[in-house]
């Protein structure tokens, strides 16, 4: 082992960090070396020196005084703790959006008519006779060219007509509990009926 | 600390009745000035104290506490470099000089409790003479005996670079105090 590989490893052979054979190689060349080894001595002392250094005691006061200055002062708030509260009143905002929304969905499909409050919906009891408005594909009444006024009752919104005789509920109560939906209706599997709305 | 972050009254005084003796010696040394080691002690205590909700269970206690000392540390010394108010090279060979003359003394054949005193102060004004970075490195190691890895996570730097900070640390340190140890008669 060279002389510049021995100074190499003086840092780990002081921290007995050294493999087998780089310990037994650096320890032959210091008998062999007496420039390496008086290095090595100076520096095991300059270390032992840094370790023998008193150490320097706290002050007498120092817990009173930190403590007094720690009244004075208010934690930090917490991180974590804090960057959960962020969202919640976008969050919030969202949801009341959205729950707006479909509040108001079924009036947006009425047209108004003078005099009339869209708050108030008028229940049909002949829908056969109106052509609802999201029937699909076919629209007889404007392919045959029909009244004004027949147009427009063919824009009501079909959750304006009464369809008590077609399903047995018009609201399914429901709870949650524990993040899962419950429906207090027995079953929804033997309601009969080609069409359901749920008005507000 | 789990205890302190949950406010538990008794818990902080504890805290700092356990580690001020660490945390003083760590400023004093990496500082060189007692004076403020005291401040900054209090300092670091008080960051605890502030910040307490944020330290991570699960995680080592007086790593934390180092990490804030250390930064603190950190921030003293370039501020005192800003100043130009740092202890400075002249003052170290000063010190040195004198500490030389009477470790040399011929009528002592022992290391005497003065000339100790003096070794011990000359190597304190020298270890304030090696580069910041390389200083607290040396300072955790040498004098607070951490370990390369706990060093690391104190520092946020590669365990590889903490290596080669203190090997460096140590070589300057060396050059420093070898003429002092060789004319106390060391080889």
């Amino acid at each position: 082992m060279k002389c510049a590989q021995v100074r190499e490893l003086f840092g780990a052979y002081w921290d007995d960090e050294t493999t087998q054979a780089e310990r037994e190689a650096l320890e032959q060349h210091f008998t062999a070396c007496d420039e390496c080894r008086s290095e090595y001595e100076v520096f095991s002392r300059t270390l032992e020196l840094m370790g023998s250094l008193p150490r320097t005691e706290a002050a007498p006061d120092l817990v009173d005084r930190v403590l007094a200055r720690a009244r004075r002062v208010s934690p930090a708030p917490d991180r974590v703790a804090g960057k959960g509260l962020r969202w919640v009143p976008v969050t919030a905002a969202a949801a009341l959006a959205v729950l707006a929304l479909v509040s108001i969905a079924p009036w947006f499909n009425v047209t108004p008519r003078e005099g009339t409050r869209p708050a108030a919906p008028v229940a049909v009891h002949d829908p056969a006779a109106i052509t609802p408005e999201r029937s699909g594909v076919h629209e007889p009444a404007r392919e045959h060219g029909v009244g004004a006024s027949q147009l427009a009752r063919t824009v009501i919104s079909d959750s304006l007509f009464d369809h008590s005789e077609d399903v047995e509920f018009i609201l399914d109560p429901v709870t949650l509990k524990r993040g899962r939906v419950r429906s207090l209706a027995p079953s929804t599997m033997g309601v009969q009926g080609e069409r359901a709305s749920i008005t507000f | 600390m789990g205890r302190v972050a949950e406010d538990e009254e008794r818990a902080f005084p504890e805290l700092v009745r356990r580690y001020q003796g660490r945390v003083t010696n760590l400023v004093s040394r990496v500082l060189n000035d007692r004076e403020c080691a005291d401040d900054l002690a209090q300092e670091v205590f008080i960051r605890v104290f502030v910040h307490r909700r944020n330290y991570r269970r699960g995680s080592k206690f007086s790593t934390w506490l180092f990490t804030i000392a250390a930064n603190l540390a950190k921030n003293e010394i370039r501020r005192r470099v800003r100043r130009r108010n740092w202890f400075s090279l002249d003052a170290l060979q000063e010190v040195l000089k004198d500490s030389a003359i009477q470790l040399a003394d011929p009528t002592e054949g022992r290391e005497s409790a003065m000339e100790r005193e003096q070794l011990q102060k000359a190597v304190g004004h020298a270890i304030a003479t090696v580069p910041e970075k390389y200083r607290l490195a040396l300072v955790l190691r040498d004098i607070e005996g951490l370990a390369y890895e706990e060093i690391a996570q104190v520092l946020n730097i590669p365990g590889g670079t903490v290596r080669s900070r203190i090997n460096r640390a140590r070589s300057m340190l060396k050059r420093k105090i070898q003429p002092l140890l060789k004319r106390e008669g060391q080889p």
